[in-house]
């Protein structure tokens, strides 16, 4: 027994190295990375120029205000807190992040599969959950570099197109967003993994898990982003009426039943736990912009743990369910 | 029989018996079912927050608003289906332009097609007609399924004219998904590696889905996906002009999502189309580019490749 750990922690490194290597050799993490820092940097570069438009704006109203001798503190100022124009960037983490590493996750499987070779690497002395171990410290690893890369853009980019420099508490704040980014693509890449090496040829798998991510990514999220009363009128229902936001919670406290089931469509997404902790964490949404980190997190506890909780149970999911050789051999 | 009707037929009895392709169909059927729903339940939640909102407004002696939903059309109600359409339909035709190409190559069967006194044009001819007639059974699924949940829903009103706007719109959602159908299967022709085809096309899907709509308007991932939200004006900023302008045309998410605002009777009042090309104009010109990409990439096919591990 005192040998067999050494033998199989060795077992695992050579084959989540040997991986790495094919993902550097034939350039797919380098596409992989610069795929979503393009993503992220387009919608943060948009936002900003965006929000400089809302500020010229606001600039223009202001002065014509003042120069009519009128208050300007009727009008509203545009917010500047710049992690706040991060909200495409993290939606694109939700969406391209996860094609990403579901397709990472297929060629991790379709590696071995591909070319007939998973069933050697199992007449080896191992145990075949050493294999899937690899394979998911791999896919973990590649959404940590990724994401890594893609947030450290960010935080250099931030500081240029907003005009206002990133504090120590904004660094803590990325650096708690890039954790849950991690997790996030780590179930995804685990999902795609599974589904490659169960199904009856990796690329059925890569078909199902694409599915499942229309699903669980989009459709889910969308059927209660559309369900939303605010999102059935351009600029919201409520602000449409100028009803004050006392009567909007009286309001919308009679549609309590509805709520609940658009909320329970959203939360049985992955994607939502990932959004709505990165969204607050972020400031993105308004409620919780300039709440400080530890009441943020104390908020969004259950958001955090469903991420972890949802990437720790796919992960023991794909390492106990066996592969079974037999079938390998005769898959076409 | 002409020998591309004949490839067309071996090919849709291929893909009805591929478990995939009829699982992609049964769930964008299942959400073409659901959408009438969606809208139906949306739009009178919204009624009714706004008889509560004028109660108040009238007790408070402030002005009453017109409802903001009270004169949609009843076609409205099915405003999620352009979504569904373009997510869950362009995703299923892309599986399917890549496995009608796929499907032969792992199988082996690629050398002995070669082998049959077809012309390279009636190959490629065969597998787009496959294709086609696949794409326009969903939308023709889609069609039936929206008319029975139009007639079911209660209170609404649907007459000849919008049921002619139905179709149109059907038309237009069977040539955007179709567009998609003809990259991957011109890209698995190209591109010989296992599932390369659906990899690219999705690519392609991802940034007209998801990127340009933020370079010509802001519109967010988010909101691209909802049928009101991604109807945005364009901000009135120069780099937005520009991007509008010059990527409008290309951007085929949005142009197919103005499209299914105008032809289902929800787009908001003088919201013109991206750039200066209609969109019924776009993706015309797109479907007919892509379908020249498949025919040329399918005609150049190597016949020799083949087996599981091509």
């Amino acid at each position: 027994m005192p040998e067999l750990l050494p033998s199989l922690s060795s077992s695992v490194t050579t084959i989540a190295l040997r991986d790495a290597r094919e993902q550097l050799r034939d350039r797919f993490l380098l596409w992989a990375v610069l795929s979503l820092v393009v993503a992220a940097i387009v919608s943060a570069v948009t936002g900003a120029i965006a929000l400089h438009g809302d500020a010229a704006t606001y600039a223009m109203a202001r002065d014509q205000l003042l120069a009519l001798g009128r208050d300007a503190s009727s009008i509203a100022p545009p917010e500047f807190y710049p992690l706040k124009l991060l909200r495409g960037t993290i939606e694109q983490i939700e969406i391209m992040g996860a094609v990403i590493a579901l397709i990472a996750g297929y060629r991790a499987a379709a590696a071995e599969r591909g070319r007939q070779t998973l069933a050697l690497i199992l007449t080896r002395p191992m145990p075949h959950w050493t294999y899937k171990l690899a394979k998911l410290i791999g896919g973990l690893s590649l959404a940590a570099a990724s994401l890594g890369i893609a947030f450290a853009a960010m935080a250099a980019l931030l500081p240029l197109i907003s005009g206002v420099a990133l504090t120590g508490g904004d660094l803590l704040r990325l650096a708690l967003a890039w954790g849950a980014g991690v997790l996030y693509l780590s179930a995804l890449f685990t999902l795609g993994f599974g589904l490659s090496l169960w199904a009856k040829s990796p690329a059925s798998g890569l078909i199902y898990a694409f599915a499942l991510w229309i699903l669980v990514v989009l459709v889910a999220p969308q059927i209660g982003d559309t369900m939303d009363p605010d999102n059935q009128v351009a600029g919201g229902v409520f602000a449409q009426l100028s009803v004050p936001r006392a009567e909007q919670d009286r309001i919308k406290a009679g549609f309590a039943g509805y709520e609940s089931f658009r909320n329970g469509i959203e939360v049985a997404s992955v994607t939502k736990h990932f959004e709505r902790f990165t969204f607050a964490i972020l400031g993105i949404k308004d409620t919780y912009t300039g709440t400080p980190i530890a009441d943020v997190m104390a908020d969004k506890r259950g958001d955090l743990l469903f991420l972890f909780f949802f990437s720790l149970g796919l992960g023991g999911l794909v390492l106990l369910r066996p592969i079974n050789p037999d079938r390998l051999t005769k898959e076409n | 029989m002409t020998p591309a009707r004949f490839i067309a037929r071996q090919s849709l009895a291929g893909l009805t018996r591929d478990r995939s392709v009829l699982i992609l169909i049964a769930f964008f059927a299942a959400m073409v079912l659901v959408t009438a729903w969606l809208g139906w339940s949306a739009t009178n939640t919204v009624n009714a927050i706004y008889a509560d909102a004028a109660t108040y407004l009238s007790a408070s002696g402030q002005p009453v608003p017109p409802n903001p939903v009270s004169q949609t059309a009843s076609l409205a109600v099915l405003r999620n289906l352009g979504v569904y359409i373009s997510l869950i339909g362009a995703f299923g035709s892309i599986v399917i332009g890549q496995l009608l190409i796929e499907t032969d190559r792992r199988a082996g069967t690629l050398p002995l097609i070669g082998a049959r006194p077809f012309e390279r044009r009636d190959l490629a001819l065969g597998k787009m007609r496959a294709l086609v007639t696949a794409t326009g059974a969903m939308m023709a699924v889609a069609g039936i399924i929206s008319v029975a949940t139009l007639v079911t829903i209660p209170s609404l009103v649907v007459g000849p004219g919008d049921l002619l706007r139905l179709a149109l719109f059907l038309v237009a959602g069977w040539a955007y998904i179709t567009i998609f159908g003809f990259l991957a299967l011109g890209a698995a022709a190209r591109m010989p590696a296992t599932a390369s085809g659906l990899i690219a096309a999705t690519v392609v899907w991802l940034v007209v889905t998801f990127v340009l709509p933020e370079l010509t308007a802001n519109v967010h991932p988010t909101a691209a996906i909802n049928p009101v939200s991604t109807l945005a004006n364009t901000p009135d900023l120069g780099f937005f002009h520009v991007m509008s302008r010059v990527l409008g045309p290309l951007s085929l998410a949005e142009g197919f999502a103005w499209l299914s605002g105008d032809l289902l009777s929800f787009l908001p009042d003088g919201l013109a189309p991206r750039g200066p090309i209609p969109p019924a104009v776009t993706l015309s010109v797109a479907l007919i580019l892509a379908g020249l990409f498949a025919a040329r990439s399918a005609a150049k096919l190597d016949l020799n490749a083949g087996g599981p591990d091509a």
